[in-house]
C-alpha cells in the first residue's frame, strides 16, 4: 500500500481518566478505575462495582441536567439530541480536534470522514417509549430517535463538525469500533478519505450494563480495584464499564505536510469470525487466530515482529481462554512471545468503545515508551501457559503492537500499530 | 453551557410541570400558575416567549411577535416539533402538524396557544395525561 494512515490526535473520556495525561498515569501505574455503583436503587442485586466515569452526572434523561467540567463549551443544539454516552462522544472528539489541531475547513471539506461505534442509548429508548406508552402513543420527543438509537454517535457528530465525507456506524458488538477503525484504515489506503475520526462511546448505567447479567456474564466482586481480573484463575465475569474515545487517524503524507504530532502508525488490520455461537467464542479461539494472522499478513509483518498484544480479554471464563489459546497458536506455536496484557483489569469493559479506547491506549504505550501490565492477576489460567504476562507496566519502547477484539457473532477484529517513524 | 436548575418552585405546579419548568425563572413558573389559576393571557403569552427564547437557536435575536421562527431566529423543522412538543407536554394539549405548518412568526405562536387553551377550557382539546 503506497498510502500510509497516522494517529494524529486522540480524545479521552475513560474510567481510568478524562484526559491523555490521566491515561497514562493510570496505565503506567495500573490505577484502577472502577468503583463500587447501585443499579437501579436496588442493594440486592450481585453486580457492585464498574467502571465510571468520574467528574460526569448523567443519570437524568434530561440534558439540562446534567453535569460535565466547565472546559467543554456545549451548546443545546449539541446536547439536545444525544443520550449520556453522546455527551462523552461530543466531550472525546473536542479533545481530540484540539490534540490534531485540525480547522473547521479540514474538517468540512469532504475529505474527513467518520466512524462510530456504541449500542445506542437503551437509558434514553426506555424514557422515550414509557413517554410514548404514557400518551397511548399520541406524542413524543422528536429527538427520541435520534438520541437513542445505534448510530446516535454518527448523526450528531457528523451534524455538530459538519463532516461530509465518508459517515456510518457499525455493530458487532465488543468488535464495532474496532471495525470502525478497521474500515477507516482501509478508506484512507483506498484515497476515498484522507483522514478519519473514529469514535467509540458506552454509557454506564442499569440500562446498558446490567442486560449482560442476565447472560451470567458479569463480575459479581464487589471489590472494585480487584474485580477485573483478566486471565486470572479466579475470574468470574467482566465488569461493565463505558466512556469514550475519538481516535483521529490521517494519511501520513499529509499529516506530515501539516506539521501534526503523530502518535503511531496504523500499519494494518485482520477480521475473521467464529461461525460458532450467538454470544460464546470459539473454544479454540480460531476467529481470533485468523484475524490476527490476516492483520499479520496485511502489515507484512511475522509473529516475531510483535512486542506486545493488548488482548482483548474481559475477564470472563470461557473468552479469556479463547484468547489464551488463539494467542498460543499464532504466537507461541512459531516460537515467538511477544507481552501480553489486557487493561480491561484497570478500565473494566467498556463495550462498544473497547476496540477504540485499547487501540488508542496502544497509541500511547508506542508514544510514551511503555507495555501496560496485567492487574490483578495472580495466578494465570493453565490455558496462558507459555504466554508472557506482565504483572506490572514495563518501561520498554514497544516497537509494533497488536489489539485484539471480540464481539456476539464470534466477530473477531485485530489491529497492527507500528511505533512511528515520522 | 452549562445549565442552572432552580429548585424553587411555586406551591401550585404539580411534580410533572415543575420538572418541566425547574430551569426557567421563577417569574415564568409564577406565570404558568397565574395561567392555569384565573386564564391570564398574558401570564400565557410570559410563558410562550420564555418557551421561544429557550429553544431558539440565534440567542441573539430579536425576539418579537414579527420575528419569524426560522427566517429571524434559526428555528429549523425539528427544534419546532421540539419546541411544540415541550408546549404539548407542558399544557396537555395535541398539536397537528397541520396546525403547526400555520405558524410561522412568534405572534401566530402566542395567538395559537391562546385559541389551543380556550379550546382546552371549553373541552374542545384534551390529551392524555401523562
Amino acid at each position: 500500500m503506497s498510502r500510509q494512515a497516522v494517529v494524529t490526535g486522540l480524545g479521552f473520556i475513560t474510567p481510568i481518566g478524562n484526559d491523555g495525561t490521566a491515561v497514562l498515569d493510570s496505565l503506567r501505574t495500573l490505577r484502577s478505575g472502577l468503583e463500587r455503583v447501585e443499579f437501579l436503587g436496588n442493594p440486592a442485586l450481585t453486580v457492585k462495582v464498574a467502571g465510571t466515569i468520574k467528574e460526569f452526572v448523567t443519570d437524568s434523561p434530561s440534558w439540562r441536567d446534567w453535569r460535565y467540567p466547565a472546559r467543554y463549551d456545549l451548546p443545546r443544539e449539541a446536547l439536545r439530541s444525544v443520550g449520556p454516552h453522546g455527551l462523552y462522544a461530543l466531550c472525546a472528539t473536542e479533545q481530540a480536534l484540539l490534540d490534531t489541531g485540525l480547522t473547521r475547513d479540514e474538517l468540512t471539506d469532504g475529505n474527513t470522514g467518520l466512524y462510530c461505534a456504541s449500542s445506542g442509548s437503551p437509558f434514553m429508548a426506555y424514557h422515550h417509549l414509557s413517554q410514548l406508552h404514557a400518551v397511548r402513543g399520541e406524542r413524543g420527543n422528536p429527538m427520541a430517535v435520534v438520541a437513542s438509537i445505534a448510530g446516535t454517535l454518527n448523526f450528531n457528530l457528523a451534524a455538530r463538525y459538519g463532516i461530509r465525507g465518508a459517515v456510518g456506524g457499525f455493530a458487532s458488538a465488543c468488535a464495532s469500533s474496532s471495525h470502525a477503525l478497521g474500515c477507516a484504515l482501509d478508506d484512507i489506503r483506498l484515497g476515498r478519505q484522507t483522514r478519519m475520526l473514529v469514535v467509540g462511546a458506552e454509557e454506564v448505567n442499569a440500562e446498558t450494563i446490567l442486560p449482560f447479567a442476565a447472560m451470567r456474564a458479569l463480575s459479581t466482586q464487589t471489590e472494585p480495584a480487584t474485580a477485573s481480573r483478566p486471565f486470572d484463575q479466579t475470574r468470574d465475569g467482566f465488569v461493565g464499564a463505558g466512556g469514550s474515545v475519538c481516535l483521529i487517524l490521517e494519511e501520513a503524507r499529509t499529516a506530515r505536510r501539516r506539521g501534526a504530532m503523530v502518535y503511531a502508525e496504523l500499519a494494518g488490520w485482520g477480521q475473521a469470525a467464529d461461525g460458532y455461537n450467538v454470544a460464546v467464542s470459539h473454544p479454540e479461539g480460531v476467529g481470533l487466530a485468523d484475524a490476527m494472522r490476516r492483520a499479520l499478513a496485511d502489515a507484512r509483518l511475522t509473529p516475531a515482529d510483535i512486542d506486545y498484544v493488548n488482548a482483548h480479554a474481559t475477564s470472563t471464563g470461557a473468552g479469556d481462554r479463547s484468547e489464551a489459546v488463539a494467542l498460543r497458536s499464532v504466537f507461541t506455536a512459531q516460537g515467538a512471545r511477544p507481552r501480553v496484557s489486557s487493561t480491561k483489569g484497570i478500565t473494566g469493559h467498556p463495550l462498544s468503545a473497547a476496540g477504540v479506547m485499547e487501540a488508542a491506549f496502544c497509541a500511547l504505550a508506542l508514544r510514551e515508551g511503555f507495555i501496560p501490565g496485567n492487574a490483578n492477576l495472580s495466578t494465570p489460567d493453565a490455558a496462558c501457559d507459555g504466554l508472557d504476562l506482565p504483572r506490572r507496566t514495563l518501561d520498554v519502547q514497544p516497537e509494533v503492537i497488536l489489539n485484539n477484539s471480540s464481539g456476539f457473532g464470534g466477530s473477531n477484529v485485530c489491529h497492527i500499530l507500528r511505533r512511528s517513524t515520522f | 453551557m452549562q445549565p442552572s436548575v432552580s429548585t424553587s418552585n411555586p406551591a401550585s405546579l404539580t411534580p410533572a410541570v415543575a420538572a418541566l419548568l425547574r430551569h426557567f425563572p421563577e417569574e415564568v413558573r409564577s406565570a404558568f400558575v397565574r395561567l392555569r389559576e384565573s386564564g391570564d393571557a398574558a401570564a400565557g403569552d410570559t410563558l410562550v416567549l420564555a418557551i421561544v427564547a429557550d429553544h431558539m437557536p440565534d440567542k441573539n435575536a430579536a425576539l418579537v411577535d414579527s420575528a419569524a421562527l426560522m427566517a429571524d431566529l434559526g428555528f429549523d423543522s425539528v427544534t419546532i416539533a421540539e419546541m411544540v412538543f415541550f408546549l404539548e407536554d407542558l399544557l396537555q394539549v395535541n398539536v397537528s402538524n397541520a396546525e403547526i405548518i400555520r405558524v410561522r412568526t412568534v405572534g401566530d405562536l402566542r395567538a395559537f396557544v391562546r385559541v389551543k387553551l380556550a379550546d382546552q377550557t371549553a373541552g374542545r382539546d384534551l390529551a392524555p395525561r401523562a
